[in-house]
């Protein structure tokens, strides 16, 4: 009894030392919620109080283990890091440093979903992903990447720097000061290595080049035909205004490719992932020329719409060393500035719709996938077995078969049970080797056109147009990357993996890839639509974004003159519907009148009022995306829904010029009613199913349907952790206007670049340099990026004497 | 009285070297050492770590004008940065208790065991 009185606190205490250093799972209604452990969470000297910022860091000399150098770092009032340094290595060691010092857990997060070892961190709800990661060969094309690099001695010098510096900062380290998302995960940050930084590479072509239509095409051409095809696919919208303008003249001869006579059948429908592409992953960029502006110097803008995260996936940094004086965003493990300016030049990007990923359906010899058919004879495949760790379970091998396409993946028809289940590779461009770090090391450093296209030259991937102006008052544009030479339409539709004729059989030469300089317009810009117009002797895809955007750009810029970099900093705003002006005349005239209520010819009237600009403000964008959302789905889901295979939807720009050309357009007709509806009837249905809608959601018609509330636009943490993002932004903007913000996606960053003989640029991205949510910093620039406030760039040419505080490493 | 103070400055310094745990190390050893009765040990215990951490807390929260324990309170779905602060001191106050009590019966049971 006595021992049992005396054990019994005793085994209260450690099990509760033991409980309390632990996550736990919960549920909640359902939901299963991990807590971070709480014990070692609380705790006011090591826990997640540690994290709350009391005071501002102070100006501190650190003697760094290791380091022979010398880089001073220099905060702004925004705590944009300014790194003076005399030489490469202390330069980018000092970057390496800095963002490590402010983004640690997201550039370790970022790397460890790009090499599929999330599980390992955080376990078993991550393993599918991890999965899927490797399976489509991300770890495996970053260490091909890493070999490239390797052998460009420049390369790797600054990569090496860069984890020298990221090493600098780990070593300084406790536990105490881990970023706050480790004390919730519950893991420690680990080394950093150069192939983080392939890794990290390869994250963005997923992001930007790891969609494709494949699947889709080949079952919507065997459910609806080749006509269908035809008509929503092929041909462009009479709108369609081309990246590289027709009045571009290409001076050479295209390198022929041999094309198959019939086009492959694949087995069967099939679905072979999630690939498609989120609409607002999209981009604007322009530069006008000094003909066009007030000062007579070119002006440049760019901002990249992503998915929009806290942290923000970028990070300004100014860098200087002899040799480099530039400004910038920095994606948080690469070493140099993705997007910026210098004293000479300024340099932006839009990602590029081409076609670099592809299915192969596979025909193997027998069962144990060692052998393959491909060009008339049987060739040996190779394994890569996969080992992924998971945190508190056992470890999983993954075997991934390769063929000379890429890695295979087995896929069950959805459709047919009974149908045995067919292989697929992949030949994505995230397989290739590269040394895209080569091409922003170069861009950091040119003087004039001539240094920005050679730096373009060792650009892979994901292919970008990339705009560029000097103040020597040249603007270009180029669109480029690494891009596989096709036949037309080649890898639409999924290929024949055993006809060497559906290989990619090589690359449009660097000096083929669409661009253009100084064009007669004076202005260059993209906006992710075509990337040339039909006379580029190449196929790069026909899958690009709807003209909208685009159109929008160089209406207004071709109309402006004077321009000055406010001007360009007001059009980064522009909420202009080009969607809303091409359709919504017409459905107010399809609509029924008589079948409305009070309510309805009040909603109806203001719609007819209403300018096309999707304001923040107003009612009727809200109902207008909603009503031709409807619209949209009443004329097809119907059809679509006849199957289960995934089919290709039609895009909203050419739909809108279909259904307004052919009022009995197949479609229209409801099947599942034995009467043939009207366009008029479809248009009405949707319009009442609108408003009963929009009641049930928002409740009565007023305030609350304004476009602000309906833009849902929520800015989530990185990792999605509850309490660390920011919901309900009430904004302007659509998709579908140059201010493409919408639903969580939008304008990344923001940079006006007005160049002359002092360069001045503006910018911002909603966040903040710190990573640190319990930072005032960490999320400072949501609003004014919500309002469309620029910050003036702090570029300095020497060492300042003000600044918020500074660090010397040694 | 003195058990209270001197568990909170001994917690506060052991908190500075070892890990959270480390309250319950000097929280035995000071139970052990003074011995307070069953009854009242737990609630000393409590209170001196209930105190000093929600205390700490408290003074973070209004020195970081409540960024951190209000984001913290929406992750862990408690609606307010003020419960957040009294998690903490619980959560402290919890081991702490346990920690004395457990102490001051190791010293009564070699005591007696002793007279034995």
């Amino acid at each position: 009894m006595k021992v049992f009185r005396l054990a019994l606190p005793l085994i209260l205490l450690m099990g509760l030392i033991y409980t309390f250093n632990r996550q736990i799972s919960i549920q909640i209604g359902g939901e299963t919620i991990t807590l971070p452990p709480i014990g070692k969470f609380v705790d006011p000297e090591s826990g997640f109080w540690a994290n709350a910022e009391i005071e501002l860091s102070e100006s501190n000399e650190l003697a760094l283990e290791g380091f022979n150098g010398n880089a001073s770092v220099y905060f702004d009032e925004r705590r944009v890091p300014h790194i003076f340094a005399e030489n490469e290595y202390d330069l980018y060691f000092a970057q390496g440093y800095v963002v490590a010092r402010d983004r640690l857990f997201q550039m370790e997060l970022q790397t460890l979903d790009a090499s599929g070892r999330l599980a390992e961190k955080i376990g078993e709800r991550a393993l599918s992903r991890d999965k899927t990661t490797r399976r489509r060969g991300m770890p495996y094309g970053a260490e091909k990447a890493l070999e490239t690099m390797k052998q460009d001695p420049k390369t790797w010098e600054i990569v090496n720097a860069y984890a020298d510096g990221v090493n600098a900062y780990l070593s300084s380290l406790e536990p105490k000061n881990y970023p706050l998302e480790y004390k919730i995960l519950d893991f420690e940050p680990e080394e950093w290595t150069p192939i983080k930084t392939a890794h990290l590479l390869k994250n963005m072509t997923r992001t930007l080049a790891g969609g494709n239509n494949d699947d889709r095409t080949s079952n919507t051409m065997e459910y609806f035909g080749a006509d269908f095809i035809e008509k929503f696919f092929e041909a462009k919208p009479e709108l369609n205004d081309p990246i590289i303008p027709s009045s571009k003249e290409w001076d050479f001869e295209r390198i022929p490719v041999e094309a198959p006579d019939t086009l492959f059948k694949p087995a069967s429908a099939v679905e072979l992932g999630e690939y498609e592409r989120p609409e607002g992953v999209g981009s604007n960029n322009w530069a006008v020329s000094g003909s066009k502006t007030k000062s007579g110097y070119p002006i440049l803008a760019n901002d990249p719409h992503l998915s929009l995260t806290l942290p923000s996936i970028w990070y300004e940094v100014q860098l200087r060393a002899p040799g480099i004086n530039s400004y910038g965003v920095t994606l948080q493990g690469t070493p140099g500035i993705v997007i910026g300016f210098n004293e000479n030049i300024a340099w932006g990007v839009t990602n590029v719709g081409s076609d670099v990923m592809d299915w192969y359906e596979i025909k193997f010899k027998d069962e144990t996938q060692k052998e393959y058919w491909h060009d008339g004879k049987w060739k040996p495949t190779t394994m890569r077995i996969e080992e992924i760790k998971v945190k508190d379970g056992e470890t999983v091998l993954d075997t991934v078969i390769y063929t000379h396409h890429g890695p295979v993946t087995k896929v069950e028809s959805n459709i047919n049970e009974e149908q045995k289940p067919v292989y697929h590779a992949l030949r994505w461009i995230a397989h290739e080797a590269s040394n895209d770090i080569r091409a922003f090391y170069g861009l950091n450093r040119s003087e004039n056109y001539d240094d920005y296209v050679e730096a373009l030259s060792h650009y892979v991937a994901p292919a970008q147009n990339f705009v560029f102006a000097s103040n020597e008052g040249d603007i270009a544009l180029w669109v480029n990357g690494k891009l596989p030479n096709k036949w037309e339409y080649q890898g639409r539709t999924v290929s024949d993996g055993t006809d060497p004729l559906y290989d990619w059989q090589g690359w449009i030469p660097f000096e083929h890839n669409p661009h253009v300089k100084n064009p007669e317009r004076g202005f260059v810009s993209s906006a992710n639509q075509e990337s040339a117009a039909p006379d580029y002797p190449y196929y790069l895809d026909d899958d690009f974004a709807p003209f909208e955007r685009g159109r929008r750009i160089n209406d207004k810029l071709a109309a402006m003159q004077d321009i000055t970099a406010k001007d360009m900093q007001k059009m980064q705003m522009d909420s202009y519907s080009y969607y809303a002006e091409t359709l919504l005349p017409s459905l107010l005239e399809w609509v029924d009148r008589d079948s409305l209520s009070s309510v309805d010819t009040e909603i109806l009237q203001l719609m007819k009022e209403w300018d096309y600009f999707m304001d923040g403000d107003e009612i009727a964008p809200s109902f207008f995306r909603h009503w031709s959302g409807n619209f949209y789905r009443a004329v097809f889901y119907d059809e679509y829904e006849t199957t289960e295979a995934v089919l290709r939807y039609p895009s909203r720009d050419r739909f809108v010029e279909i259904i307004k050309a052919e009022p009995n357009f197949k479609f229209i007709d409801d099947i599942d009613t034995d009467k043939v509806e009207t366009r008029s009837e479809i248009v009405t249905a949707s319009f009442h199913e609108t408003v009963a809608e929009l009641e049930n959601y928002l409740g009565e018609f007023g305030d609350k349907w304004k476009w602000g509330y309906f833009i849902d636009n929520d800015i989530d943490h990185l990792a999605s952790i509850p309490g660390l993002g920011r919901q309900n932004l009430f904004s302007s903007g659509s998709s579908e206007a140059i201010n493409a913000t919408r639903g969580g996606f939008g304008p990344s960053w923001r940079m006006v670049v007005e160049l002359g003989p002092e360069v001045k640029g503006y910018g911002l991205y909603p966040g903040g340099a710190s990573g640190n949510p319990g930072s005032p910093n960490y999320d400072f620039m949501v609003d004014p990026w919500r309002t469309g406030q620029l910050f003036e760039l702090n570029f300095m040419k020497e060492e300042p004497k003000e600044y918020l505080y500074k660090l010397e490493l040694k | 009285m003195i058990l209270l103070i001197l568990l909170i400055i001994t917690a506060y310094l052991i908190n500075l070297v070892l890990p959270w745990w480390g309250i319950a190390i000097t929280g035995f050893v000071l139970g052990f050492q003074m011995k307070p009765s069953s009854g009242k040990a737990f609630g000393i215990g409590f209170l001196a770590l209930f105190l000093l951490w929600s205390g700490q807390a408290l003074y973070i929260h209004l020195a970081n004008d409540g960024i951190l324990s209000t984001r913290i309170a929406e992750m862990l779905r408690v609606g307010s940065p003020i419960l957040v602060i009294l998690i903490t001191g619980i959560v402290g106050g919890l081991v702490s208790g346990l920690a004395v009590l457990s102490g001051g019966l190791v010293k009564d049971s070699l005591k007696k065991e002793g007279k034995n």
